[in-house]
């Protein structure tokens, strides 16, 4: 009866073919069935019009192939240029910066304070740019929220308040934006340093700032290193933050300038151009970032 | 004794300057959406009341300038999200598990993944551009179907990463131990790994959602001046009436911050990494 039972079993098994292939056509060509879709939309919808500003910034207002996009670009806006490449690596400097010491912090304290900030600290991962170009301007505006609690303990004239909606108020946004997904970044990566090595260079004396700089950054550097790079790349294409806090005044970073260019003159070409110079100041730090990310594997 | 009082000192000014700087900016915006008259330079508004609330809600009729209702605003900007988390999910859910699961030569994955990084280190703004010129040619531009299709591309990038992530996380013995006991490939993903990989799958539903609810560049350029999402409005009320565009902040603000209490419970912190740009 058991034996009838097993038989029977195995039979059943075979017949629904426990590795027995299917037509060998279909499951050779279902991992492509699966992905040809995403692979289309990326295909048409991004990489399609990411070429084309490329083609686009070589092709002048009268359709011929010149760098006259290029000279317009370089005449009118290689201050906004280099404003854009400022503001972008000050906020990067000053939250990577930020980011490494909360994250120290973190990992070596113990407590309900450091709890109660390892939690706190998040928040602004998870609140989109345009909220927070409201909230900077608000908040940052000569008779803002800031510039009247700081005149409150006499830090500020008020009648002569903080201008704030130029550089600095940009470099603000930034790091309060990007500094705290630094922190996740980063302090992910100092917990995977094990406390053994903390402990063992304490043992032979070793202090605070030594253990930093010679054991959690050197040991945590390919992870800050892309910290670095997701902030830097994110920062320079960052359009609504600038545009609602700076908007038409100049210096403004480019992506307000493509705008502009876009909407008041429909000259698509300088704005490609100006779109390109965009790319070139990421180029460095993208192909790291391409390169290490497919090193690691993407989703290991 | 005495190095540890100092260094609690040290510890609570730290905390004090990090709890100001953290909040008094999302503060700010608070007080500004309840602030009904508000003379400089006094630090707090002489006047608190929730009509400006009330007017955007649509509740009581306003005649201020630059007032807006922004329930039509919030529904669009829902409805867009829905159909585009749906969209996207259905595409990158099979795209996810391919990329994870499956046989793909080296080199085409190679190509398939540089594809899906890109997005991501690149800006995105001249894109959008060209995606605009795209679209003129075809009609697409101002429409609710163009804004969907720049959310479907937006979302699809993180949406693949999450989902493949999720998918590789699942050891491969288990779906070989639903095969080995009968169930065909299409079973044993609907029985074993789809269920085992729900949480990653939600919270990469939700990210997508709020990238659709929160999406401001390729709406600007692509969506406007036809299609107002939520962003947009906030955008508009922003150079005109500093009550309003509080209002709408906090509004868009909400699911952001739902969606932090939603996220520490089921997804860990090597998936925020792909977030937050």
């Amino acid at each position: 009866m058991g034996n009838n039972l097993k038989n029977e079993l195995d039979v059943e098994k075979s017949e629904i073919g426990v590795g027995v292939e299917r037509p060998r056509s279909y499951t050779n060509i279902l991992p492509y069935m699966l992905v040809f879709p995403a692979v289309m939309v990326i295909l048409l919808l991004y990489l399609y019009p990411f070429l084309a500003s490329f083609w686009k910034s070589f092709i002048s207002k009268e359709g011929a192939l010149s760098v006259a996009n290029y000279e317009k670009t370089l005449r009118l806006y290689r201050y906004d240029i280099l404003f854009t490449l400022g503001v972008t690596a000050l906020s990067t400097f000053i939250a990577t910066v930020l980011s490494i010491i909360v994250a120290v912090y973190l990992r070596l304290s113990k407590g309900w304070l450091s709890n109660s900030i390892g939690i706190l600290y998040r928040l602004p991962i998870f609140l989109p740019f345009v909220v927070i170009a409201q909230m900077m301007r608000s908040f940052l505006a000569p008779h803002g929220t800031m510039n009247l609690f700081l005149a409150k303990f006499n830090l500020v004239n008020i009648e002569n308040p903080l201008q704030l909606f130029n550089w600095a108020g940009l470099t603000f946004g930034f790091v309060w934006k990007q500094a705290p997904f630094m922190i996740l970044i980063i302090l992910g990566g100092f917990q995977m340093i094990d406390n053994s090595y903390i402990e063992a260079a304490r043992s032979v004396g070793a202090k605070l700032p030594q253990i930093i700089t010679k054991i959690l950054i050197p040991m945590n550097k390919p992870t800050i290193l892309i910290a670095v790079t997701l902030v830097f790349c994110s920062l320079v294409g960052c359009f609504s933050f600038p545009y609602m806090l700076i908007g038409g005044k100049s210096p403004v970073t480019i992506t307000v300038d493509i705008a502009h260019r876009v909407n008041y003159f429909g000259d698509y070409g300088v704005a490609n151009a100006l779109g390109v110079f965009s790319y070139i100041m990421v180029s460095l730090l993208a192909l790291y970032y391409v390169r290490s990310m497919m090193k690691k594997g993407l989703y290991d | 004794m005495q190095k540890s009082v100092f260094r609690k000192t040290i510890e609570i000014i730290i905390f004090t300057v990090f709890i100001f700087f953290l909040f008094a900016p999302l503060l700010s915006l608070g007080i500004w959406s309840v602030a009904l008259r508000w003379y400089w330079p006094h630090t707090l508004p002489q006047e608190i009341g929730f009509d400006y609330w009330l007017q955007a809600l649509g509740i009581t009729k306003s005649l201020t300038l630059g007032a807006v209702n922004v329930i039509p605003a919030f529904l669009l900007s829902l409805g867009i999200a829905i159909i585009v988390v749906i969209i996207t999910m259905a595409i990158a859910i099979p795209a996810g598990y391919s990329l994870a699961k499956l046989k793909i030569p080296a080199l085409l994955k190679g190509i398939i993944l540089i594809l899906f990084l890109l997005p991501r280190a690149f800006p995105q703004q001249p894109v959008f551009l060209n995606l605009m010129l795209m679209f003129n040619k075809i009609g697409l531009t101002g429409t609710v179907l163009g804004v969907i299709f720049v959310h479907i591309v937006v979302g699809l990038v993180f949406a693949v990463w999450i989902t493949a992530s999720t998918f590789s996380s699942i050891p491969p013995e288990f779906e070989e131990a639903a095969r080995s006991v009968g169930a065909t490939r299409l079973k044993a993903f609907f029985k074993v790994t789809l269920p085992i990989s729900t949480p990653g799958l939600i919270a990469s539903a939700v990210f997508v959602f709020l990238t659709s609810m929160d999406e401001f560049t390729g709406t600007f350029f692509v969506g406007l001046p036809f299609v107002t999402t939520l962003p947009m409005t906030l955008y508009s009320a922003s150079g005109s009436n500093i009550q309003f565009a509080s209002v709408i902040a906090i509004l868009l603000l909400i699911p952001s911050i739902l969606f932090m209490i939603l996220i520490q419970k089921f997804l860990k912190a090597e998936h925020l990494g792909g977030m937050g740009g």
